[in-house]
C-alpha cells in the first residue's frame, strides 16, 4: 500500500514542482518589468502597473485561478485554457506582483552613486541595470526571495480548486475513495524534502554571493 | 586655448537658485580648487560639468567645442550626452567602485563595455582585452595598488578605494578629471594618500578641477582657486592671490573660519 | 503586456460580480451555454452545434462526464486508469447510444456548475442527488436511483442508538452542503461541517466525532464488513424520522440542454431491456433503481 501510494503522489508532486518551476520562468522576469513599470517616470503607466499590484495582491489567488480558467467560458462562452495552463498563467501573474515589490525593494536599496558611476563611465541605462545594479540586487533580495519560493511550493495545492492533480489531491484522493487519511499527510514528506532542498540552494548561493559586500 | 569654457551657468533646484550666472575658463594642465563652505554650490558645480545635473542656463566647451547649450539641450540624444561626458572624469566623495567586481575590473569595465561596440571587436578581441588589462593594471601601479589588483572593494581601506575610483576614471583618458571632495569620507590618516596621488597628477600636468575642503592641499597643489558663496564665484584667482592678496571680505572671512578650524 | 494584464483583471473583476450576482439561480449561466450563436468562435466547433447540446458533444466526439472518486458510482481498480462503476458503466453506455466516448474527469465537486456552463465538462454524473439547488442550476434527467440519508456509528455501539430519540446527545460530522447537513439540521443535531462524505466517516472512525450523517448507497459500500471501516456501521434512515420522502440521484446537465431529454429516453429503453438491472447488480445498487415507467 505504501508503495502504491509513494507512487500515485510522485505522480501528483511532479506535477507540483513542474508547476513550481513553469511559475518562476514566468514570474521572476515579468515581476522585474513590473517593478520597473512601478518605478516609471510617467505617472499614468506608474499608476496603471500599481494599481494592478494592488489588485492582484489583493485579492486571494484561489479567486484568480477561478477567474482564469472559468472566466472566458462564463463571461463570453469562451474556450477554456487547458487546467494546468490556467493555473500557472494565475500563479505567473500572481507571483510576479509579489516578486514585483520584492525587485523594487531591492533596487531602491542600491545607492545613487552606483548608477551615477556608471553614467559618468559613458554606460547606457542597460548596461548600469545589467553590469552593475542587478547582481547587486540579486544579492539584496535572495532572502525575501528564499521566503516566495517557499510559500510558492506550497501555495500550488492551490491549483486543484480547478481540478489540477498535483500531490494534495493524490493525497485528499485516498480519503475518498479509499477513506485512507494518512497519504494526506503523507504529502507533507513530499513538501518537506522539496522545501528543505530549496533552502539548502538557498543557503549555497547566499554563500555564493558573499564574496562582495553592498 | 583654454580647455574648458563655462558661460553663465545657472541652476535652481524647486525655487531655490544655487549656482548663479557662473562663468569660468581652464587652461591645459593647470589644476583648478574650488572651494566654499557646504551649500556654496561648489558640488553641483562640478555635477554640472558631467551631466549628472543639467543647468538651466549657460554653455559649457570644451576643446573650443560647444558640448553644452541649455537653449537646446533638450534635442541632445542620450548617446550624444554619454560621448560628451566622456571629456570629463569623475571621482566622487564616497568611491561608488561597483562592489560586485576586483579592483582591476572596475577599472576595465567601463573600457571592456566601449570596446565592445567596436565592429571590429570580434576579430581583435584578444588583443583589444589584453591591452585594455594592460593599461587598467599600469594605472593601478601608478597609484602603488600593484598589490591589490584581485580585491574587491570591501577588502580594501578606503583610501585604497579612492585610489581605484582615480585609476578607473583615468582609464577613459578624460580630458579633465573632476574631485568632488576626494578625502571628505576618509579618515584623517588616509587622506595623505590620497592627496598625494592628486599632487602627482598635478605634477604631470592633468588637468583637474578638484572640490575639496583641504585648503593646505588646494593652495600648494591647484595653479588656480575659485571662491564659491551661495551660488556664486565670488572671488578667483591664483593661490597667491587668493591666499595672500585676499580681495573680499567673504573670502577672508571663509579663510579665516578655516584656519581657525584647523 | 499591460493590456493583457488590464483585460485579464477586468475579467477577474466581471467575474467576481457574475458569480456574486447570481448566486445559486445561475440564471445568466444560462447564455453562456446557449446563448454563444453568432459570434461563438472557439467553444462550438460549427454553428448549427450552437443550439443543440447533442449535436455539440456528436461533433466533438468525446461526451465529457465531471466526476468524483465515489465507490460504487464511479470509481478505479487500483492499478487500473478505467472508471468503473454503477455511474461510470452507465454513461459508457450512454455515450455509445449517442455514437461518442465517453470520457471521465475528475472535477473539484464545489465547482460542478462552473465545469458544466464553461463547457469544461458535459455531464455531472456522481450519485447526485437531485436537490433543489442542483435543480435549480443544472438540467436534470429522471432520477435513477433513490438514496437516503442514514446514521453512521460504531458497531459496538450501534445497539443502543436505533432510534432517532437516542440520538440527541451526539456529536455529528455532516458534508458541508449535503443533504447529510440539511437532515441533521432538521434534527436539530449538533452538527459540525467537514468537506466530504469520506471526511465524515472519517471523524467518526477517530472518534471525533460521535456519528455522521451520510448518503445510504455509500455508507453500503464503505462501512461494514468487508469495506474500509469494518468497525462501523448505519442504523437509523433520518428520511424516515423526518417523515421525508427519500432522496433521488439523477444526471446533471446544462441548462437548456438536449441531452437531458437523449438521457431519459437512454435510460427507458435500457430500463425496459435489462441493461440497467444489469449493471445495477454488478455493484450492488440494484435494490435502489428507480423504474422510469
Amino acid at each position: 500500500m505504501l508503495g502504491s501510494v509513494t507512487i500515485s503522489l510522485l505522480g501528483g508532486f511532479a506535477t507540483t514542482i513542474k508547476l513550481f518551476l513553469l511559475t518562476l520562468l514566468f514570474a521572476l522576469p515579468l515581476g522585474l518589468l513590473i517593478s520597473f513599470g512601478t518605478m516609471n517616470r510617467f505617472a499614468l503607466l506608474r499608476g496603471l502597473v500599481k494599481t494592478i499590484v494592488w489588485a492582484i495582491r489583493g485579492t486571494p489567488l484561489m479567486l484568480q485561478i477561478i477567474a482564469i480558467y472559468y472566466g472566458p467560458g462564463i463571461l463570453w462562452g469562451g474556450s477554456l485554457l487547458p487546467r494546468f495552463t490556467a493555473a500557472l498563467v494565475a500563479f505567473s501573474i500572481n507571483y510576479a506582483c509579489y516578486f514585483s515589490e520584492i525587485f523594487r525593494g531591492g533596487i531602491q536599496s542600491i545607492p545613487r552613486g552606483q548608477y551615477e558611476a556608471g553614467l559618468v563611465l559613458g554606460m547606457t541605462r542597460p548596461q548600469i541595470f545589467f553590469r552593475v545594479t542587478l547582481l547587486q540586487v540579486i544579492k539584496r533580495v535572495i532572502p525575501p526571495m528564499g521566503n516566495e519560493f517557499i510559500t510558492l511550493v506550497k501555495d500550488t495545492a492551490l491549483a486543484r480548486t480547478i481540478a489540477v492533480y498535483e500531490v494534495l489531491w493524490m493525497g485528499e484522493k485516498y480519503i475518498k475513495s479509499a477513506g485512507l487519511i494518512w497519504p494526506l499527510f503523507y504529502t507533507a514528506v513530499f513538501y518537506l524534502a522539496f522545501n528543505g532542498i530549496l533552502t539548502l540552494l538557498f543557503g549555497w548561493f547566499e554563500k555564493k554571493m558573499d564574496y562582495f559586500r553592498v | 586655448m583654454p580647455v574648458l569654457e563655462v558661460n553663465h551657468i545657472n541652476k535652481s533646484f524647486g525655487g531655490t537658485q544655487v549656482l548663479k550666472d557662473i562663468s569660468f575658463s581652464l587652461e591645459r594642465g593647470q589644476a583648478l580648487a574650488i572651494i566654499g563652505s557646504s551649500g556654496s554650490g561648489k558640488t553641483t558645480l562640478l555635477r554640472c560639468l558631467n551631466f549628472l545635473e543639467t543647468p538651466d542656463g549657460g554653455t559649457i566647451s570644451v576643446n573650443d567645442e560647444q558640448i553644452f547649450d541649455a537653449a537646446n539641450h533638450a534635442a541632445v540624444s542620450d548617446a550624444e550626452i554619454r560621448k560628451k561626458r566622456l571629456h570629463f572624469g569623475m571621482v566622487f566623495q564616497s568611491f561608488n567602485l561597483f562592489p560586485q567586481y576586483t579592483a582591476l575590473e572596475n577599472v576595465m569595465l567601463a573600457n571592456l563595455l566601449l570596446a565592445k561596440k567596436q565592429p571590429d571587436f570580434k576579430k581583435n578581441k584578444r588583443a583589444v582585452l589584453e591591452k585594455i588589462e594592460h593599461q587598467a593594471m599600469d594605472l593601478l601601479e601608478q597609484m602603488s595598488l600593484e598589490g591589490r589588483m584581485s580585491h574587491y572593494p570591501h577588502q580594501l581601506s578606503g583610501g585604497q578605494q579612492q585610489r581605484v575610483a582615480i585609476a578607473r576614471a583615468l582609464a577613459l583618458h578624460p580630458d579633465i578629471l573632476c574631485f568632488d571632495e576626494p578625502t571628505s569620507a576618509l579618515d584623517p590618516e588616509l587622506t595623505g594618500e590620497v592627496l598625494k596621488v592628486i599632487r602627482t597628477l598635478a605634477e604631470k600636468h592633468t588637468t583637474m578641477v578638484i572640490v575639496t575642503h583641504e585648503m593646505a592641499f588646494a593652495r600648494d597643489v591647484a595653479d588656480r582657486i575659485i571662491f564659491m558663496d551661495d551660488g556664486v564665484i565670488v572671488e578667483q584667482g591664483t593661490p597667491a592671490e587668493i591666499f595672500e592678496h585676499t580681495q573680499n571680505d567673504r573670502t577672508r572671512a571663509f579663510l579665516h573660519r578655516f584656519s581657525q578650524n584647523a | 503586456m499591460k493590456k493583457r494584464f488590464l483585460s485579464l483583471l477586468l475579467a477577474g473583476a466581471a467575474l467576481t460580480m457574475t458569480l456574486t450576482g447570481c448566486g445559486g439561480a445561475g440564471k445568466d449561466n444560462g447564455g453562456a451555454a446557449s446563448g454563444s450563436g453568432a459570434g461563438a468562435s472557439g467553444a462550438a466547433s460549427s454553428g448549427a452545434s450552437a443550439d443543440s447540446d447533442v449535436a455539440y458533444v456528436k461533433d466533438k466526439g468525446t461526451l465529457i462526464v465531471g466526476i468524483t472518486d465515489f465507490n460504487p458510482m464511479d470509481y478505479q481498480e487500483s492499478g487500473s486508469d478505467e472508471w468503473i462503476g454503477f455511474d461510470a458503466d452507465m454513461a459508457k453506455e450512454f455515450a455509445k447510444t449517442l455514437g461518442v466516448e465517453a470520457e471521465f474527469i475528475e472535477i473539484n465537486w464545489d465547482n460542478k456548475i462552473m465545469e458544466l456552463e464553461t463547457k469544461a465538462i458535459d455531464a455531472v454524473w456522481n450519485g447526485m442527488t437531485l436537490t433543489d439547488e442542483v435543480k435549480n442550476s443544472m438540467n436534470c434527467s429522471m432520477p435513477y436511483c433513490r438514496n437516503a440519508q442514514v446514521v453512521v456509528v460504531p458497531k459496538d455501539k450501534a445497539d443502543q442508538y436505533k432510534d432517532a430519540d437516542s440520538l440527541k446527545d451526539l456529536s455529528f460530522a455532516v458534508e458541508s452542503g449535503s443533504a447529510g447537513e440539511k437532515a441533521a439540521q432538521a434534527m436539530n443535531f449538533n452538527a459540525t461541517s467537514v468537506q466530504t462524505q469520506a471526511a465524515a466517516v472519517m471523524e467518526v472512525s477517530s472518534g471525533a466525532s460521535d456519528a455522521c450523517v451520510i448518503d445510504l448507497l455509500m455508507a453500503g459500500a464503505m462501512v461494514g464488513e468487508g469495506t474500509s471501516y469494518p468497525d462501523l456501521t448505519y442504523t437509523v434512515n433520518l428520511n424516515e424520522a423526518n417523515n421525508e420522502e427519500s432522496e433521488e440521484y439523477g444526471v446533471g446537465f446544462r441548462k437548456d440542454s438536449d441531452l437531458t431529454d437523449a438521457f431519459n429516453s437512454f435510460y427507458k429503453d435500457a430500463f425496459a431491456a435489462g441493461k440497467v438491472t444489469e449493471i445495477a447488480t454488478t455493484y450492488g445498487v440494484q435494490e435502489s433503481l428507480i423504474d422510469p415507467q
